[in-house]
């Protein structure tokens, strides 16, 4: 792993700056994605708090408004408050929404809750308990805040996958990426400097070469010159 | 405009549709969950209800269905029998797969 280079990449000058480039690029990106991940780690904290207290909230209502219920049950007769039930008039309505955290749309709930009388619900009085309005009460504030908490959880989740999409990425960068650059600029500086030194040496021999043919022909005239 | 449904034992049904939430499934094998679910997500239904041991019986496809998108919001609730440790181990193994330390 540690010697792995780019593949695909000749060694020349050019290359090497493109990929100089590159490499400030990705650790650029590196450190951003970083920040990116440490916020949203933050974000998500906080949110964990709320999510805690949240389900916890609704499991208490919850608890009372199955209490109420049951406590309905008997008075009224099973069959009574299922038929009482499905009557009661349609009382909720959600508006969802997105909100941005650091990029990641998470939902917001808007809704709507028509305040309502023990009229309003629907059913007749003649023949329900006490007990059955309590109950309702109870399933109507449960639905509120279940419908808070849904948000929140939803919100996590997708704040978890963020996350982790984002810690893949930094580390594909630490990890992989930059040390693979960071190869290939030594293999391709390596390169050059031995091309530089086969030139170097290619044009010392040229040169001795040359001087030598120099030498001779100073010879031969020389010996010419003697001759005459 | 959307709104919001229940998928559950009766107990859980009627309870609900005394607190305003009109649209129950009654639910007692997995196929019939499924079922509910499938219809519920076809729909324009952004929010569900589910209570934990139906949640339990169909974790895998609920998985499956959640996808990125905001909505359905799936939201697990204890029924009458109280609730089971199951959601909080699943919030726990976000958390740990997120963060990388077991907290809590």
């Amino acid at each position: 792993m540690a010697e792995e280079v780019l593949e695909g990449i000749n060694p020349t000058r050019m290359e090497l700056l493109a990929l100089k480039k590159r490499e400030k690029l990705a650790v650029k990106g590196h450190s951003l994605l970083k920040e990116k991940r440490d916020a949203l780690i933050k974000e998500f904290f906080d949110i964990l708090n709320k999510v805690k207290s949240a389900r916890s909230d609704v499991e208490k209502i919850l608890k009372e408004a199955y209490e109420a219920l049951t406590l309905a049950q008997i008075q009224m007769g099973d069959l009574a408050v299922k038929k009482t039930a499905l009557s009661v008039k349609e009382s909720v309505d959600v508006d969802v929404t997105s909100r941005n955290i650091m990029g990641v749309p998470v939902p917001l709930c808007d809704t709507h809750f028509d305040s309502r009388t023990l009229v309003d619900r629907g059913y007749g009085f003649g023949d329900t308990s006490a007990q059955l309005d309590v109950a309702a009460k109870k399933f109507e504030e449960a639905v509120k805040m279940i419908i808070e908490l849904g948000e929140i959880e939803k919100t996590i989740y997708l704040l978890a996958e963020e996350i982790e999409k984002t810690k893949r990425r930094v580390n594909a960068l630490e990890h992989v990426m930059i040390p693979k650059i960071g190869n290939t600029i030594k293999v391709i500086d390596m390169r050059l400097q031995e091309m530089e030194r086969e030139n170097f040496v290619r044009l010392k021999m040229i040169r001795s070469t040359l001087e030598e043919n120099e030498a001779k022909a100073e010879a031969k005239r020389a010996a010419k010159e003697a001759q005459a | 405009m959307s709104s919001v449904a229940v998928i559950g034992d009766l107990d859980t049904i009627t309870g609900f549709k005394l607190g305003g939430v009109s649209t129950g499934y009654v639910v007692n094998t997995e196929d019939e969950a499924k079922e509910a679910l499938d219809e519920l997500l076809e729909s324009e239904v952004s929010i569900i209800i589910i209570t934990q041991k139906v949640a339990d019986e169909i974790r895998e496809y609920i998985n499956k269905t959640m996808g990125s998108e905001i909505v359905p919001m799936i939201i697990e609730i204890p029924d009458k029998d109280g609730e089971s440790e199951s959601d909080n181990d699943q919030m726990r193994a976000l958390i740990k797969r997120v963060i990388g330390v077991d907290i809590k």
